[in-house]
């Protein structure tokens, strides 16, 4: 590396060479440069190697507003037992004797044992010439002390009242030369030219969570595509993540084993009475079973947004919409490289015209077309509220194999009819996490939620 | 998603004809993902929905039909006979009130096709039988048995040498201490009768749903087999009984019918079901405008029969496709025989204009400011555990709102704020560069109506010099920025906060939050080494509602 110096820093090391432990003022004055260009010069100099910083912190300690009253006046307890030196006084004399501080007197006073009430009388019991802090009060007075000075139980017994004592913290540099700086030549010739080819320090910048960046891009792909955004809340009554999307109230994906239950909490109202009855016989005839409104009370985490999407479509009843839904979604799984207990979601529905499956597939290519999935494939797959159900699958080119991604179908006549949904929906949805995973090349999707801020100041905004 | 393991070279002799490739290129097509594969052996994925894709005769059938090799539906050919009947009493009316079953003739079994059958078994408890409560099957050595039969109730004393034993147990030992009887012993209850298959020699042939006897033991000697399904409607154990009788007559077996009666019982049927759908709906719901006769080839090509009635196609579904619930479900069998890979996806231009929602667009400017600040955006999961939210920070809990048995101990209540998980980020990190100023919006929740979730923000800032002024400063600067909001401080005391170094923020005298320098105590049990200070406010009710 090229030794190219600044005259700054030459100065710098002319000084120390001659006086080899020095403070910036001391340099500042031996060198006739400001302090400001005592402090880049030295930062330059360590950056190279060149210099030594050692710190060193010192406390000062000073009284505030009311420490110096105290100082003054004596601590509000010792202005207390100075009133009591001569005989007992009436607790209401002392009230209007001692004004504000009565109280904190007081009560220290008792605490300490110093004093004793009978009736209304208050006497003095034990009296000391030295209350705990005054020593402190006396050392410090007008001045300004060093905290090393001072006795640091003494000290502690008044350092947290209020406006008390003042600490300010001093810190010193004392600089040095390396070992690599005695060898340096330093020429005469002064060109005011400088190392610009050494390394500087590194500066982080602030930014947006990667995740959050992958939800934005997404989100505003489907705004493009004709989408509205509607949000819900992450708490759901079983009814609307699970018996409106026809799951039967004994099936396996409703235990406790996968989903979350709040503990103890059911809602009271979970929909009109009209959707509540027709979802109740769509069960029965559909799953012959008899249907329990208690479970469907039962609020949980929601392992879905479907349930977002869902209760819009049965509240608003459109003729025509393309509305979807991005959030928080819950599972109770084992947390591993591949599955978290809590990750996000998006989840999206078109009604009207051009509701086929052709089109289902074709704003799902779209989508991945723009964020750069260009190798897709549908295959057929199985959800319990959708039919005719496909997934589709892209090609990973860092991982070099088909990966499933988004889910997608037709909502069944038995989730939409009782619903008084009567236009079909297309519904497609999936998680985001393993799309954010292959465009930041993660393995491990915990990284997302981990906030290591060695990866969050590291990870590239453009992927 | 339950899962089989099968075998090329066991699937082409199956099939015939068919390659390798054509059988690994197909399976996706029939919504089995493949899992694994590893020389001659794959593992396949595969809908609960479809119990008939437990075994690899089923899974066959489905490919010659996509292959276009054999199409059409399979027809169970069952043969009357009088010879084999089960009587149940009205004993068993109140405890497991339905019986059902199939015997099937001839078959060869050897050890992988006992194993298939073991596994179609377990799959079918789980899924339909919903781990048994509602139906569960039995498979036995016909052999063994001497018809006619009894379904009928014993008590808990009852003795039989269960299946897997040499020695005779009674009904309570067996449900204390077999692994079976642990698990499935509490659909029975506590009633002291349980059910119970007896032969004519008054043996024991099973004690549904638990376990049956040994001497029915299938081996590889086993030519004829009885199979019998109990349950507690007789649609769900006729279903699961047609699902094993149609993959028994796929391996070779001829099946034969059994005769039940008592108790409204009565022998199944295992009949197909007819079903009409126009063929316009078809095609407006796949998107396509395929002719009457593709339509009826790709229903043959799903194993369905379809003839053409005028604008209509009625379809004969097997009773094994019991997942075949009405029109919509025929769409997707003309799909699936079509192909999913010939559909071509189609762009139509929306009918709508979309919108971002205005929650979304006023956090991604809050998030945009205190990028500008100088602070980096931290996610935290909305549940959480007592540890993080109380006990490091030395917060009070209120009304804590927990989930029932969660799998991680780390996530068992939900957030009622987000600084303490901000807090543990920070002790995360003690080894990175300071200062870390972190920030981070998401939902809180509190108990009412039965949940209030409301959006929360806050911020945290570590380094050697951190303090009030400097944080409040950040907020000052944030809210008037991005919301042109004025704020002020009101001295209040906070757990979380150092004394004399917490404040309420107050916004058009409401107080919306709480800012200060993080407890010393707080910080210790973390192990930082610098201070900390931080605000939260509730965004909910400020600037959206």
């Amino acid at each position: 590396m090229s030794q190219v110096l600044h005259y700054i820093e030459k100065k710098i090391i002319t000084s120390l060479r001659n006086n080899p432990k020095q403070s910036i003022e001391t340099l500042a004055k031996s060198t006739s440069l400001s302090s400001d260009q005592v402090r880049r010069g030295i930062e330059w100099l360590r950056l190279k190697n060149l210099a030594n910083v050692n710190e060193s912190k010192t406390v000062i300690l000073s009284l505030g507003k009311n420490g110096l009253e105290a100082f003054e006046k004596g601590l509000p307890e010792r202005q207390l037992l100075e009133l009591l030196k001569n005989g007992s006084k009436k607790l209401q004399d002392l009230q209007q004797d001692l004004g504000d501080i009565f109280g904190p007197a007081i009560g220290l006073a008792r605490k300490n044992n110093w004093i004793e009430t009978t009736n209304d009388q208050i006497s003095l019991k034990n009296y000391s010439s030295e209350l705990p802090g005054e020593k402190t009060l006396k050392k410090i007075g007008n001045t300004k002390v060093s905290k090393n000075e001072i006795d640091e139980d003494d000290l502690s017994s008044i350092l947290k009242r209020p406006d008390f004592i003042v600490e300010t913290i001093i810190k010193s540099q004392e600089i040095s030369l390396t070992d690599n700086a005695s060898s340096i030549e330093i020429s005469e010739d002064s060109t005011g030219a400088i190392d610009v080819e050494a390394k500087v320090p590194e500066v982080f910048v602030a930014r947006t969570h990667p995740l959050k960046d992958t939800i934005d891009e997404i989100r505003e792909i489907f705004v493009t595509l004709g989408f509205s955004e509607i949000i819900g809340s992450m708490t759901q009554s079983s009814f609307w993540n699970f018996d409106a999307l026809f799951t039967p109230q004994d099936h396996p994906a409703r235990e406790l084993q996968d989903t979350f239950y709040l503990d103890g909490i059911h809602a009271k109202k979970i929909g009109t009475s009209n959707q509540i009855r027709k979802v109740s016989e769509s069960h029965k005839i559909g799953w012959h079973y008899t249907w329990d409104i208690n479970e469907a009370r039962k609020m949980v985490l929601r392992t879905h947004t479907t349930c977002i999407t869902i209760k819009h479509l049965a509240d608003n009843k459109p003729d025509e919409a393309r509305v979807f839904s991005v959030g928080r979604v819950f599972r109770n799984e084992k947390v591993s490289y591949k599955h978290l207990v809590e990750f996000n979601q998006i989840e999206g529905v078109v009604v009207g015209k051009n509701a086929t499956l052709r089109d289902l597939m074709g704003i799902q290519r779209e989508f991945y077309k723009r964020i750069g999935i260009t190798k897709i494939k549908f295959w057929p797959t199985f959800f319990p509220y959708t039919e005719p159900s496909l997934q589709t699958i892209v090609y990973n080119d860092r991982l070099e194999k088909w990966v499933e991604l988004f889910g997608m179908g037709i909502f069944r006549p038995e989730v939409t009819k009782p619903l008084g949904i009567d236009k079909s929906v297309l519904a497609w949805g999936g998680g985001i996490e393993r799309i954010a995973m292959l465009k930041y090349g993660l393995n491990d999707v915990r990284e997302f939620y981990n906030n290591n801020l060695n990866w969050l100041r590291s990870a590239s905004k453009c992927q | 998603m339950p899962v089989v393991e099968l075998s090329y070279t066991r699937l082409q002799k199956l099939i015939r004809k068919v390659s390798k490739k054509q059988i690994s290129d197909s399976l996706p097509f029939l919504g089995l993902d493949i899992e694994s594969e590893d020389g001659d052996l794959v593992r396949v994925e595969y809908s609960p929905n479809r119990p008939d894709y437990s075994t690899d005769f089923g899974i066959a059938l489905g490919l010659e039909g996509l292959l276009g090799i054999k199409t059409g539906a399979i027809k169970l050919s069952i043969k009357k006979s009088n010879s084999f009947q089960i009587y149940v009493k009205p004993k068993v009316s109140k405890i497991r009130p339905y019986i059902t079953g199939i015997i099937a003739k001839n078959g060869k079994i050897d050890d992988k096709t006992i194993k298939q059958l073991m596994v179609m078994q377990e799959d079918l408890h789980f899924g339909i039988g919903r781990k048994r409560k509602k139906s569960s099957i039995g498979i036995h050595d016909l052999d063994t048995i001497s018809f006619p039969l009894t379904y009928t109730t014993t008590n808990r004393d009852h003795k039989f040498i269960p299946l897997n034993s040499h020695d005779e147990f009674s009904i309570s030992e067996i449900l204390k201490n077999t692994d079976v009887g642990k698990n499935y012993g509490k659909i029975l209850g506590n009633s002291s009768e349980v059910p119970i298959i007896i032969d004519s020699n008054q043996n024991t042939i099973s004690f549904p749903p638990i376990i049956n006897a040994a001497v029915t033991t299938v081996t590889p000697k086993t030519k004829n087999i009885f199979v019998e399904v109990t349950g507690t409607n007789k649609e769900d154990i006729e279903n699961m009984l047609s699902v094993v009788a149609t993959i028994l007559q796929n391996a070779g077996f001829s099946l034969m019918n059994l005769k039940i009666s008592g108790s409204n019982n009565s022998s199944p049927k295992l009949e197909p079901k007819k079903m009409t759908i126009a063929s316009n709906v078809i095609n407006n719901t796949l998107g396509l405008t395929l002719t009457t006769s593709k339509i009826l080839s790709s229903l043959k090509k799903s194993r369905l029969d379809a003839i053409s009635k005028g604008k209509n196609i009625v379809c004969t579904v097997p009773p094994y496709r019991f997942d075949i619930f009405g029109p919509m479900d025929l769409i997707e069998e003309v799909a699936l025989g079509y192909g999913i890979q010939n559909l071509e996806p189609k762009l139509s231009p929306s009918q709508t204009v979309g919108q971002v929602n205005p929650v979304s667009t006023k956090l991604k400017s809050l998030s945009l400011t205190m990028i500008g600040l100088g602070y980096l955006e931290a996610l935290n999961s909305s549940l959480t555990s007592k540890r993080t939210l109380y006990e490091m920070t030395n917060r009070e809990p209120k009304k804590i709102i927990s989930v029932l048995d969660s799998k991680s101990q780390e996530h068992t209540i939900l957030r009622d704020s987000i600084l303490p998980g901000l807090l543990e980020n920070l002790s995360r990190n003690i080894h990175e560069s300071y200062p870390q100023k972190l920030f981070e919006t998401g939902t809180v929740f509190s108990e009412g109506m039965p949940i209030q979730e409301k959006t929360s923000f806050a911020v945290i800032n570590a380094h050697r010099d951190a303090n009030f002024t400097e944080i409040k400063s950040i907020l000052q600067s944030a809210l008037k920025t991005g919301f042109n909001l004025e704020i002020q401080t009101k001295t209040s005391s906070n757990p979380l906060f150092e004394y004399g170094r917490s404040a309420s923020v107050i916004i058009n005298g409401q107080s919306v939050g709480i800012i200060g320098e993080i407890n010393s105590k707080t910080i210790e049990n973390y192990k930082i080494r610098v201070p900390v200070v931080g605000f939260e406010i509730s965004l909910s009710g400020l600037i959206f509602d």
